[in-house]
This record gives structure tokens, C-alpha cells and sequence, in this order.
């Protein structure tokens, strides 16, 4: 006997964005159900351990972008989470030559002479810049996309505020930011500084996570979407969520149940049912049904439409649009358990920079070819990596003296090229081994010992992010971050409110505005919208406020 | 010292020409000075040993600004009688693709499979191509500091023109404009048409003079300015020299002055005003306003970068323009036979690009200064339509070969040039075979070349790239988007402004429109 249960709101996908929605629906007074296909929670917010006594947050690795709003007003800390600053990041040369990027200014400043005296004076401008860019854009992540062909009042309100804002900033400044938007990070960094090393250390942020290189315009962007971020108030800082990403997720998850919340984990949506252009609730691979007048999917709008809603719901321009929506695999992730520390002999003696994210690229030029070998449906010959060791900052992580390494790599392809065919299922065992060992040579660059080091690893390629975490083509933002998909624009033009054809049907996960990371903004917006509508927008506080 | 005019031109391009007809036209004294013993810039012919004309640089007519045609008197049919090419999509496989009027057939008469997605995809973005051109015919629009200004309100005005045009869409294709217009040709392209030679064809539209590929975002916009007036191409008879021989008539049948082989070294300035410019000779003309057609960085050098702020130095300086595109012009003793492309076939304008994956891939190298070994080509043989372009005998072909870098590694040596040569005529020959043997002359140009011949900036023939963050309210740089350029009296003209490259002669008309507003302005204050 299957199990059945009425709900007035079920979430498809227990990520950090579906647990948010969670969170506020059932706070909100709405009886709330949240299903999750694999037997834990997190979607790519995860802490698992695979080899005992290590921990590896082995999708997302670093905490910025969670919004601190959204941290408080859920009390987040009073249910474990707990988010460490680390400091700066370095870079290392086949050469033997290092960057390293501290977090103190003088330092920093010193640092950066070395490098070049101009890019010294350059890196105040630069930073100015970002961080005016920063001020510029956060505000807009807790609100609706302004959509500027809407006549309806509310859009009209988004629209006056961006306009507002926008006018604020003077021609000149307006100018620039415009410029910003549009350029490509490596002009950018290509019309500040002079020191190959310096610019391939700032760049790698541009490119994280999309199917763009360092030269293609609208990647600064993307470094910005990496930088809007903060930790406990400070703009651009990075930090780790102690004991893992999947700290984030089980406390949201814990806010969730103390509210009354359900989550039911091990069997995932096989279809959303709908019935006279209205949700009804959800068939789950299990057989179980629930009914909910409100279906809340936190997976990406491709799987959501295209896989699990009837399609003679759907008008057929919306199809349409949803396949033509862009989800771009392009990074694979290793993990590693390490029996030691190991050494970097290029650094200084017990740089503090060794505590954050360290890069073996050079050039932007390297960088850019990494991104030709993709566009070839090939993992790159000289692979953008961006490696942490947390265990240094975050002891839960190993066992005392063991270490925890994440390389998260760009560019590796969803549909690998082999034999004349790009295809998912190229993904062999040899072949991942073979994109590791690629990746190790590299890494052997900063830490000769690398390979003696390792204890246990996990290898993860486009296609097991989208097998286990349900990410279409590994993509870790649900969609392209290009103008065409952001804004008004995303995931679908006409339906950047987070909902769908469908009435009740909603898109909550990182495919939406105002995209991705671990950011929790989709979440609580979309949360916000669906309260609207169903006239309890009362319920639920003002976190853009 | 010389007569002193209203207005000098520096520079004796089309948009030079078009500035200076402008301002004689409004009554105004005006001089244009060329440095090269020739006038027409990009658009200046040459010669083949033999005699017989050369299309130098550019060779076909798609975007002139019909707001110049109609200032000028020349009416719709323009400055010279044109004639329409149908396009041809070269497969080396031989399946040709054939469109006229924005609709594909296959060479053979055949349909084309893809014949109705491609007229709806290629209508579509003339139409919104419209819309963009809408801009072109004045200054970019600006957010002033104060909107509640008079003043500052008219800078909005192209906009609320655009807004009105746009209101005029349906809402379906108000949604997709927005989409797309900062998007790539590569996905919007293919989200339309299986890959091939009509896709890459379109690809190559999109990107040709261009430093990016297909994939780059802004390419889309790029395909959209090329669209704009309906997105055929015209073969001018006599060739491009005989549209800058009709400019130039105009310009001095309304009084302007042109003189050739005179190089501006130095434009005048004093109190913060330009007043005239210093030839090579040591020769100085007086003139109340100075307008220049050479690139931004250029301009500002000629007047002095003492006369700009260092934030406009440093912007000007960072400008992009970094070419791609080299020329080949072959004098041919006669025309292979090739199966399947009859003359008429052959006089097309001639697209290989046979796949949109393949124009990306051509791009690749170019950005490490390696020469593409498979290019994309534009090719026209207008011998076969004009009969003056061969007048004595045998046939003449105009090729644009992409992707060549500016400044290869080892450089332009003479090795490097005849292997640039040699690497597109081999991808000539692979639709064309037997082209080779045909070949009595020919002459490479590279960007380097266009360079020196013109002083296009990396032979960038927008004087400045033409992507999303150095157009309208940006273009050249940010705050100095509406022609007035440092000092007072001091203009840009050339294809560095807005609304940038091809020969459209917008820049020219809308500096030189400028240019007299503040005369104007300047008289009533006086």
C-alpha cells in the first residue's frame, strides 16, 4: 500500500533553495512537504563522508554568497551553521614563482609590488571598481526581477526601483557599470594590471561554473556573481561552513522541522500531476502520492518541465523557450582525504595564504585555450583549478593531522568527446581517472607531494553531478549565467516569477533569478511570490528591506 | 598661413566626406584633408599591375545610412547604381546553399529543408536590426546627470524613438528582442537551424571584422547592425571608388575643399579650443572646428592628450581594436569551371563558412596570434556583374579571410604573408577547385597592412571593436559617446563613434550635425 498525504505546499528537492522555500511556506502557515530523491538533503549543499573519518563537502565547497539576511531572519547559527573566514588565495608557477593574495591590505599591497609596481597602484582602482559594482547589484538579489515589458503594478515598482537606482549612479558611473556588465574579465583585468600571474589569479571567478572563457564578453559579470557575496558583513570575503556545505543545508532543514515541517527523503518526483492547467500534488518513484494545490521544484527548470510535467499542460512556445534554455556542463570536482599536509615548497614559510584558494594558472591565455579544449568536448590539457584545504581552518573536516583537499576544475565537458562522438555516457572510469591524473600533474606544479599524499579520492565529472545531485549536465548554477538568462530573462522570458504555465507550479531552485551559488535567494523569493498570490504575502517578512 | 575655414575634416574616408558635404551643405566653409595621395580610407580602390582596378579593402555596400542618401540628394538609389547579390553559402561537399530576398534554395533548385525556419530566424532579426538602425541617425542616447532638464531630456530622445518602434512589435517578439540582443549567434543561430553552411554563413555575418567567435556573447547584436538596412549586399558598379568619387563630388559641388597628400601631424589648440591643424609640411590652417575621422586614439594623440583628463587618456588607451580580417585580391585570367555554381552563382557574394562550429574554431587561434588554417572567407567576384571592374578581360576576386591576427608571433615577415596567401587560397579551392591555376596577380593584405594603409588601429575596420561594452552611450569610451572629443570644437567623425564601422557614414553625418548645433549656438551667444 502506497502512502498518501494532503499538503498545502510540497517542495521537489531538499537543496538549500527548496529547504529556504520550505522554511518561509511553513512559517507562512502552510502545511509544508519536502521531497528529496537521495536518502540525505542538500542537493549540492552536501557533507558526506565517504572514507571514515573524513568529511568532504564534495559539490559546493565555499560559503559567500549565502545572503546574511536570509541567515538571520531564519537563525540559521542557532542551528549549527557557523561560517569561518578564510583568508585570501595564491597562485603558483611551473617556474617556481608564487602570488599570494593576502588578506591584508599592506601585505597585499607588497605583495603585488612584487609582481609589478603598477598593478600595485592598479589593484586600488580594480577593487574600487568591484566593489562599487557589488553595492550596485546587492540589493536587487532579494527582489523580483524588474521586467520591463509588465504593465502590472508590482513589476512596474521593480522597474522604478532599478531605474532609480540606475539614475543614482550619474552618466559616468552608469557608463562604467554598463561597461562592467558587459565586458569580458580578462579586458578587464587586461586594462588594469600588467602581470600575467596577477591577472590569471583574478580571473578564475569570471569563469567558474559557465561555458565562457576568460575572453567572452558578459564574464566579469560572472566574477561579480562570485564576489556580491559576503562573510559576517564583509563584501568579497569567502569563507567555509564548518563541518562542510552540507552544515547550510541541515540547518535550514532544522529551522524547517522546528516549524512543523516535513521532509521525506529516499524516493524522488516521477511526475507532477496536474489537472485543468492546475497542480495537484506529486507521484514519487515510489509509488507514494501527495496533493498540494502549490508544487514549489527546486530542481532546474529543465528537469522540472521537460522530465516531470505533463507536457499537454504546457503551451507550446514555453516548451519551446524551456529547451532552448542553456545548462552548460563545464567543471568536474575532485576530492581528496590526505594522510598529511603537503607541501608547498614555492611559498613562504606558513603563509597564511595557503589557508584559501590556490591556482596553478599563469596566463589568461592558458586560461582561454583550457576553455578550447571544452568547446572541443574535451577536459582541458591545462586545467583552471580553484583547490582549498579546509581542514586547516575547519578540524571536523579529517582526523588530527589528516587533511580534506576540494579542486573544483574548469573546464571539463557533459558530452565528452571520444572516437569522433561527444556523449555523457564517454565518461568511463578510465576516462575520469585519466582527467584526474591530468589534474594531479597539474597540482604536483604547487605540491610536488600531492600524489603521496592521497588516502582516498573521489572523482566527479559533469555526469555524476547530474546523476547524483540531479543537475542537468553537472551545471552548478542551473543555467547559463549569460545576459539571454538573467534578470527579466531568466529561466524563462514571462516567467521570471518564479512561476510557469502551470498555476501552482513554481521554479524555486537556482535556475531562477537571481541564479546561482549558495546563495538561497531563488528560495526565499520565490517563497515571497508564492505567498503573494495566494494573498499571505503578510506572512512572511521583508528581507530586501 | 592659409585661408581660414569653418571647419576642417582630418581624414578623407567616407564618414569624412559625408562630415565635410554635411557642413558645406549648412553653408559652412569646410577642407578636408587626406593624408594618402588617394581619397576613400577603407573604401579607397587600387590597381593590379596590369592596370585593371582592385577592390582594396572593402568591397560591398549593405549599410549605407539612408538618413546621409537623403541629406546628400543622391534619393534611394544612393550615391552610385548598385547591383543586389544573392548570397552563396560554398559546401565543400558541393551542396551550395542559394539566398535571395533572406530565402535559401539549394544550388541545385532544389528546396532547402530548412528553408522556412531560416527566413523566420533571418526576418526576424532584419526586423529587430531595424529597430537598432533607428539609432544610428543620431547621437547615442545619454542619462544626464539631471533628468529634469530640458536639455537632458532631449539625449533620451533616440531612446523614446526606439521605445515608440518597439511598442510596434508584437508582444512575442518584444520578448524575444530582449532576449536576444546581448546573446550569441552561436545558440541563437542553432536553437533555429541544424549546423551547416547556411548556419555558418550567418555566423560569419555575425562576426565578420570582429576579434571574437560565434560563441561570443554581444555577436548577436553584431549580426543584428549588419541586418540592419535588410540585410542584402549591393555590388557597387565601378566599385567602391566610384561611391567615394560620387561623395566627393557632392561634397565639392556644395563648396567643401578636398585635398589629398596632405598629412595633419598636430590639431591646434588654444584655451582649451581647437583652432586649427599643423600639416607635415609645417603648413597651418585655421578653422573654427576640427573634426576628425581617424580612430579615437588617434584623435585624441593629434590634439594632445594634455587636452583630456586622465580617465579619458587611460580609456582611449584601453579602447579594443584588434583586426582580423585580411584582404586577398586575385587578377584572374579566367574562371575555373565549378560543377554545380553557374556565372551566376559565381558572381555572388561568396560565404564559406561551413559550419557555425567551424567559424568558432577559426577564431581559436587568432587569439594566440596564429593565423586560422581553416578561415572563413567572404569572397566577390565582381567581374562577373560589373563589366568595368575587368575591363581588360578576365576576372578579379575580392576576398576577405578571417581569422588573421595583427601582430602574429615572429610577425608579418615575407614568409608569413605568402603562407597567409597560400592557406586561403587552398580554402578557396576546396569549393572552387582549379581557382589556383587561374591566378596571374595577387596581393595579400593583412591587418598590419590595413594599419599602415589607413590607420585603422590593428587594421580594425571599426576603428574599435563593435561589442556590448563599447557601443552607443560607450562608444568610443564612456563620456565621450557624443562626438564632442576634449576640447571644444574638437569632433570625432570616423567609425570609432557611434554607431561604428561599414560604410554607412552615420558617424560623419551625426559629428558634423553636432558640430553645427554648437556653431549655431555659439553664433546666437556671440
Amino acid at each position: 500500500m502506497s502512502e498518501h498525504g494532503r499538503y498545502d505546499a510540497i517542495v521537489a528537492g531538499a537543496g538549500h533553495n527548496g529547504l529556504t522555500a520550505a522554511c518561509y511556506l511553513q512559517k507562512a502557515g502552510l502545511r509544508t512537504l519536502v521531497v528529496e530523491k537521495n536518502d540525505w538533503i542538500g542537493g549540492a549543499a552536501v557533507s558526506r563522508s565517504l572514507t571514515p573519518g573524513w568529511t568532504y563537502s564534495n559539490c559546493s565547497y565555499v560559503c559567500s554568497l549565502l545572503r546574511r539576511e536570509i541567515v538571520r531572519d531564519l537563525d540559521l547559527p542557532r542551528f549549527g551553521l557557523q561560517v569561518i573566514p578564510y583568508e585570501g588565495g595564491g597562485s603558483f608557477t611551473r617556474d617556481g614563482r608564487h602570488f599570494g593574495y593576502y588578506a591584508d591590505p599592506a601585505q597585499l599591497r607588497r605583495e603585488l609590488r612584487r609582481h609589478s609596481p603598477r598593478d600595485a597602484d592598479a589593484y586600488q582602482r580594480y577593487s574600487r571598481t568591484i566593489l562599487r559594482q557589488c553595492r550596485f547589484i546587492r540589493p536587487f538579489l532579494l527582489r523580483p526581477a524588474p521586467d520591463p515589458l509588465s504593465a502590472r503594478p508590482r513589476d512596474l515598482g521593480e522597474l522604478a526601483f532599478l531605474l532609480k537606482r540606475a539614475h543614482g549612479l550619474g552618466s559616468r558611473e552608469l557608463g562604467e557599470t554598463i561597461r562592467f556588465w558587459t565586458a569580458s574579465i580578462g579586458d578587464f583585468l587586461d586594462e588594469h594590471f600588467e602581470s600575467d600571474l596577477v591577472k590569471a589569479h583574478l580571473a578564475g571567478s569570471g569563469i567558474i561554473g559557465t561555458g565562457l572563457g576568460v575572453y567572452s564578453p558578459g564574464t566579469a559579470y560572472v566574477l561579480l556573481h562570485h564576489y556580491m557575496g559576503d562573510v559576517d558583513g564583509a563584501i568579497g570575503a569567502w569563507g567555509f561552513a564548518r563541518g562542510g556545505m552540507g552544515a547550510i543545508s541541515n540547518a535550514l532543514a532544522a529551522a524547517f522541522e522546528e516549524a512543523g515541517g516535513t521532509i521525506r527523503t529516499g524516493a524522488g518526483v516521477e511526475e507532477i500531476l496536474v489537472d485543468d492547467g492546475k497542480v495537484t500534488g506529486l507521484a514519487l518513484s515510489d509509488g507514494a502520492e501527495f496533493r498540494a494545490p502549490i508544487v514549489a521544484s527546486n530542481m532546474d527548470v529543465k528537469r522540472t518541465i521537460l522530465r516531470h510535467t505533463p507536457r499537454a499542460a504546457l503551451p507550446e512556445d514555453y516548451l519551446r523557450a524551456v529547451e532552448r534554455f542553456k545548462i552548460r556542463g563545464s567543471s568536474a570536482k575532485l576530492n581528496i582525504a590526505l594522510d598529511g599536509m603537503p607541501e608547498f615548497p614555492a611559498a613562504p614559510p606558513g603563509a597564511s595564504f595557503l589557508r584559501g584558494d590556490l591556482h596553478c594558472s599563469e596566463s589568461l591565455r592558458e586560461l582561454e585555450r583550457a576553455y578550447d579544449d571544452w568547446k572541443r568536448g574535451r577536459w582541458s590539457d591545462e586545467p583552471y583549478f580553484d583547490m582549498l584545504i579546509p581542514s586547516q581552518i575547519d578540524p571536523t573536516m579529517a582526523p588530527p593531522g589528516k587533511h580534506m583537499m576540494t579542486v573544483f576544475i574548469q573546464y571539463a565537458p557533459y558530452e565528452l568527446e571520444a572516437e569522433g562522438l561527444r556523449a555523457a555516457g564517454n565518461w568511463t572510469p578510465e576516462r575520469r581517472q585519466a582527467m584526474a591524473e591530468t589534474v594531479l600533474d597539474k597540482i604536483e606544479v604547487a605540491c610536488p607531494d600531492i600524489r603521496r599524499r592521497i588516502h582516498h579520492m573521489e572523482i566527479r565529472s559533469p555526469k555524476e553531478l547530474e546523476d547524483e545531485v540531479g543537475l542537468t549536465e553537472g551545471n552548478i548554477f542551473q543555467g547559463e549565467l549569460t545576459f539571454d538568462q538573467l534578470l527579466f530573462n531568466r529561466p524563462v522570458p514571462g516567467y521570471a516569477r518564479y512561476d510557469t504555465p502551470v498555476k501552482g507550479l513554481y521554479i524555486v531552485g537556482s535556475s531562477a533569478h537571481p541564479g546561482g551559488g549558495v546563495m538561497a535567494a531563488p528560495g526565499a523569493n520565490a517563497a515571497r511570490e508564492i505567498l503573494h498570490r495566494i494573498g499571505r504575502a503578510g506572512n512572511m517578512p521583508d528581507l530586501a528591506a | 598661413m592659409s585661408a581660414r575655414y569653418d571647419a576642417v575634416v582630418v581624414g578623407g574616408g567616407h564618414n569624412g566626406l559625408v562630415a565635410a558635404a554635411t557642413l558645406a551643405r549648412a553653408g559652412r566653409r569646410v577642407c578636408v584633408l587626406e593624408r594618402a595621395d588617394r581619397l576613400g580610407g577603407m573604401a579607397a580602390g587600387g590597381a593590379f599591375p596590369d592596370g585593371t582596378p582592385m577592390p582594396r579593402i572593402a568591397h560591398l555596400l549593405y549599410n549605407l545610412s539612408p538618413a546621409v542618401l537623403n541629406e546628400l540628394g543622391f534619393g534611394a538609389g544612393g550615391p552610385v547604381e548598385t547591383r543586389a547579390l544573392p548570397t552563396v553559402c560554398l559546401d565543400p561537399e558541393g551542396r551550395h546553399v542559394v539566398v535571395r530576398d533572406g530565402s535559401p534554395v539549394l544550388a541545385d533548385g532544389r528546396p532547402h529543408p530548412e528553408a522556412e525556419a531560416y527566413r523566420r530566424l533571418a526576418a526576424r532579426l532584419v526586423r529587430f536590426g531595424g529597430l537598432l538602425a533607428r539609432l544610428a541617425d543620431a547621437p547615442p542616447p545619454q542619462v544626464s546627470e539631471r533628468l529634469a532638464d530640458l536639455a537632458g531630456m532631449r539625449r533620451l530622445g533616440p531612446l523614446a524613438a526606439l521605445g515608440w518602434d518597439f511598442r510596434k512589435l508584437g508582444r512575442g517578439d518584444r520578448r524575444e528582442f530582449l532576449r536576444i540582443v546581448l546573446s550569441n549567434a552561436h545558440d541563437v543561430i542553432l536553437d533555429e537551424l541544424s549546423d551547416g553552411p547556411l548556419a555558418g554563413s550567418l555566423a560569419a555575418d555575425a562576426v565578420r571584422g570582429a576579434w571574437a567567435g560565434p560563441r561570443a556573447p554581444g555577436t548577436v547584436f553584431s549580426l543584428m547592425y549588419r541586418l540592419a538596412r535588410g540585410g542584402g549586399a549591393a555590388l557597387p558598379l565601378g566599385g567602391m571608388d566610384a561611391v567615394i568619387a560620387a561623395l566627393a563630388d557632392r561634397a565639392r559641388s556644395l563648396g567643401a575643399a578636398l585635398r589629398t597628400g596632405a598629412e595633419v601631424t598636430e590639431v591646434r589648440v588654444e584655451g582649451d579650443r581647437a583652432c586649427g591643424v599643423r600639416l607635415a609640411d609645417g603648413e597651418e590652417i585655421a578653422a573654427g572646428a576640427v573634426l576628425v575621422a581617424t580612430a579615437p586614439g588617434a584623435a585624441m594623440r593629434l590634439a594632445g592628450p594634455a587636452h583630456y583628463d586622465i580617465e579619458a587618456v587611460r580609456r582611449l588607451r584601453n579602447m579594443r581594436a584588434k583586426g582580423t580580417a585580411a584582404k586577398l585580391n586575385l587578377r584572374l585570367d579566367g574562371l575555373p569551371e565549378v560543377p554545380g555554381l553557374g556565372p551566376e552563382l559565381l558572381g555572388g557574394r561568396l560565404l564559406l563558412a561551413p559550419s557555425v562550429e567551424q567559424v568558432e574554431r577559426a577564431f581559436d587561434p587568432v587569439k594566440y596570434g596564429r593565423v586560422s588554417e581553416a578561415p572563413v572567407i567572404e569572397a566577390v567576384i565582381p567581374s562577373l556583374t560589373d563589366p568595368q571592374a575587368a575591363p581588360h578581360g578576365g576576372h578579379v576576386l575580392s576576398a576577405i579571410v578571417q581569422y588573421v591576427p595583427h601582430a602574429p608571433e615572429g610577425g608579418w615577415t615575407g614568409a608569413a604573408r605568402d603562407r597567409l596567401r597560400d592557406v586561403a587560397l587552398a580554402a578557396l579551392e576546396t569549393a572552387l577547385p582549379g581557382l589556383s591555376a587561374r591566378v596571374t596577380a595577387a596581393e595579400t593584405l593583412t591587418p598590419s597592412d590595413i594599419e599602415a594603409a589607413t590607420g585603422a588601429p590593428g587594421g580594425h575596420w571599426h576603428h574599435g571593436e563593435l561589442s556590448l561594452d563599447q557601443l552607443l552611450t560607450v562608444r568610443p569610451v564612456n563620456g565621450m559617446a557624443r562626438y564632442r572629443f576634449g576640447p571644444a570644437g574638437h569632433y570625432l567623425c570616423g567609425a570609432g563613434a557611434h554607431p561604428g564601422g561599414d560604410v554607412m557614414g552615420a558617424p560623419g553625418r551625426n559629428a558634423a550635425r553636432v558640430a553645427l548645433a554648437d556653431a549655431t549656438a555659439g553664433e546666437a551667444a556671440a
